[in-house]
């Protein structure tokens, strides 16, 4: 039973960590929370359903479509909206985000209706010895891996990553070298939402798709970047794995009900005691 | 000055409330309701606002009510108690509403029966299902639908008649779920099974992997979960995916509609649903409201749609009964009320409890909802027992 917990907590977590890595990246370069992330994640979710629905493309190669499609989206909200409040203070990226955030679900309720969707697709399971794995979540974190990974790499190694990170380091110290701070910004907004999306399409295979599916994954990024220590790109892999474990294991050993407080009031304790997150995140 | 101002004033308010007679005869009487058209509740809140619209056309079709042209007015809640409190406020104080209609699901019905008691407004509540409500001594509610208490009484029996011993309940943990569990469990005691796990999850959960390993390691012969849509799909959809095998498994709420099947194909074969009302059962009426119904919307209809449909219908009786729109004149007459209507029957007792109306129990079988029970209802054989997931 604990077996079986345990993997579907890690088969959640991997794709929490993908998620708020999006999420985390965007915080970590402008110091934006943004609370619209989850609204993006949705978008993409609706990517997938739509291409499926008329296309009957295979929901796992439409991860070519939303990702660019909300990179796209994503780097034109950078450039239209949230670009104006990157100094402001923290209440107005928080409220503009916000905004956005309601005007997405809306348009999306308007455009799509209210109406639960779903893409039939891999349902089931591989049964191994007294295990179930669901094929469409092992298939989902394997991708989130891949793209994790992925985005691990491009931080990493390209010369562009490094300039995102040198970004977050010191904004200053990056301008003065030569990196154009804006363009940095636009593109970190565009990966990040461009993840979201990611996590839209994997989730459309696993989840009912509707406007508002989206909030939620806000709320568990922002625990995941708080775990793993807000602007640490490592630290978010971890705390979406321990977010996913944390909620199956108070599942089981206490009831399905209370997972999200047992989540929450870990939340506060990590605040109290390590402000910087589980690993050590940046001084800010 | 000042006096000539007043008197004009005075005179054009009095002009105003006399009115000239005939056109105030024709303003037609507006229906106020709020319905869940968005979040949690959004399929159920469409069907039920759809089922007043059909009823609203039917009335005016046969010449309206007291000769006055009905109208419905109304808004989204968006699935929340706090917003359907502030809407039944407004349509009340602001709109002016003549009558309201109630709102879906038992836990908004429970937040907004004390502003309809507080303005003495009669709330016909189609969709409200939990016996505590129409228990406080309020007035002016009424039932449409049998309660939650009875919603698995046919599969409890169903069960019991085949020899089955373990049960296992699961619920949202709101009103109307956690009563219907309560029921359930009562019934399941009664008849001798066995229960061997109880437990309920918060409304818009969606995970319920830890829920199901924990039901699978206590296997149960019959599962029951009291739901109401989003959760009924996502915990048949990850029974399949952590092969979770009960003989007999039924929900609620959610599996008796279309789009439960739409949404989950094959894998919603085999489920058994309560349903308050089938498109199939004998009920007088039937052809003309799925006529109308199918005409305007193009869809086939749920049980909300016929309660939503039939609490209007039963309104209106009342007032016409009453030859007025007087809420306590409307009451007595609520109150003696006995009508078969498209979606069964409807009676009361003293405190607006529906006494009359009878569930049943749906399975589906190649796409189709087939009524199993009660036996004198049912259209088909249960197909029993559920075959485990991989030998389908």
């Amino acid at each position: 039973m604990l077996g079986q917990v345990v993997i579907s907590g890690l088969l959640a977590g991997a794709l929490y960590s993908m998620v708020a890595l999006g999420l985390g990246l965007i915080f970590g370069v402008m110091r934006v929370l943004n609370v619209s992330h989850g609204p993006l994640l949705m978008l993409g979710a609706y990517t997938t359903f739509w291409l499926f629905q008329w296309l009957g493309l295979n929901p796992y190669v439409s991860l070519v479509v939303s990702m660019p499609l909300l990179f796209m989206v994503g780097m034109g909200l950078q450039r239209l909206f949230v670009r104006r409040v990157v100094d402001a203070p923290e209440l107005s990226t928080l409220l503009l985000t916000f905004g956005i955030s309601i005007a997405l679900v809306n348009l999306a309720q308007l455009a799509f209706t209210a109406d639960l969707r779903s893409v039939e697709f891999l349902t089931g399971s591989f049964v191994v010895g007294p295990f179930a794995f669901s094929k469409s979540r092992v298939i989902a974190c394997a991708f989130a891996i891949v793209i994790t990974m992925a985005a691990f790499v491009f931080l990493k190694t390209t010369r562009l990553g490094k300039a995102i990170r040198a970004v977050s380091q010191s904004r200053e110290v990056a301008q003065v070298c030569g990196i154009d701070v804006g363009r940095i910004h636009m593109l970190a907004f565009g990966i990040g939402s461009a993840l979201a999306a990611a996590g839209g399409t994997l989730v459309a295979v696993m989840v009912a798709i509707q406007p508002e599916m989206g909030q939620v994954y806000t709320f568990k990024s922002f625990l995941v970047i708080v775990l793993g220590g807000a602007g640490n790109y490592p630290g978010a892999l971890l705390g979406g794995l321990l977010l996913g474990l944390i909620e199956q294991m108070s599942s089981l050993f206490l009831t399905t009900q209370i997972n999200e407080a047992v989540a929450y009031v870990l939340l506060v304790l990590v605040l109290l005691v390590r402000p910087t997150g589980l690993l050590k995140g940046r001084a800010s | 000055m000042s006096i000539l101002l007043w008197s004009l004033a005075g005179a054009l308010a009095l002009g105003w409330s006399l009115g000239p007679a005939p056109a105030h005869a024709q303003a037609p009487i507006k229906i106020g309701a709020s319905l869940s058209l968005t979040g949690t509740y959004a399929k159920p809140g469409t069907y039920q606002k759809e089922g007043y619209e059909v009823c609203a056309d039917e009335l005016n079709a046969k010449g309206g009510l007291l000769g006055r042209k009905v109208e419905f007015v109304m808004y989204d809640d968006q699935s929340s108690t706090q917003t359907a409190q502030r809407l039944y406020e407004k349509l009340i104080t602001e709109d002016k509403v003549d009558a309201v209609m109630g709102p879906y699901s038992s836990g908004i019905t429970e937040s907004v029966a004390g502003i309809s008691e507080k303005y003495k407004k009669v709330l016909v509540s189609p969709l409200a299902a939990t016996t505590s409500i129409f228990r406080q001594g309020r007035k002016y509610i009424f039932m449409v639908i049998s309660p939650a208490e009875v919603y698995l009484e046919g599969f409890v029996d169903m069960a019991a008649k085949r020899g089955l011993k373990t049960i296992a309940v699961v619920n949202e943990d709101t009103l109307f779920p956690k009563a219907s569990t309560a029921g359930t469990v009562e019934l399941a005691k009664k008849r001798g099974l066995q229960i061997v796990l109880q437990e309920s999850y918060p409304k818009g959960n969606t995970d319920f992997s830890a829920l199901l390993v924990k039901i699978k390691a206590a296997n149960p012969d019959i599962i029951a979960a009291a739901t109401y849509f989003d959760d009924a799909v996502a915990i048949t959809r990850q029974m399949r995916e952590l092969n979770v095998n009960p003989k007999m498994f039924a929900v609620t709420v959610g599996g008796d509609i279309p789009e439960f099947y739409t949404l989950l194909k094959t894998n919603g074969e085999y489920v058994y649903g309560a349903t308050q009302w089938d498109e199939a059962l004998p009920y007088p009426g039937q052809k003309e409201f799925l006529g109308a119904y199918t005409k305007k919307f193009k869809h086939e209809p749920s049980y909300h749609a016929a309660a939503g449909y039939a609490g209007c219908l039963i309104y209106a009786e009342a007032v016409k009964r009453a030859k007025s729109l007087d809420a306590d004149l409307v009451r007595t007459e609520l109150l003696k009320l006995k009508m078969r209507t498209a979606f069964g029957d409807y009676a009361v007792d003293q405190d607006g409890f529906q006494t009359a109306h009878k569930m049943v129990m749906i399975q589906w079988q190649d796409g189709k909802r087939i009524v199993v029970w009660p036996d004198d209802l049912a259209n088909g054989k249960p197909r029993f027992p559920t075959p485990p997931w991989n030998q389908r």
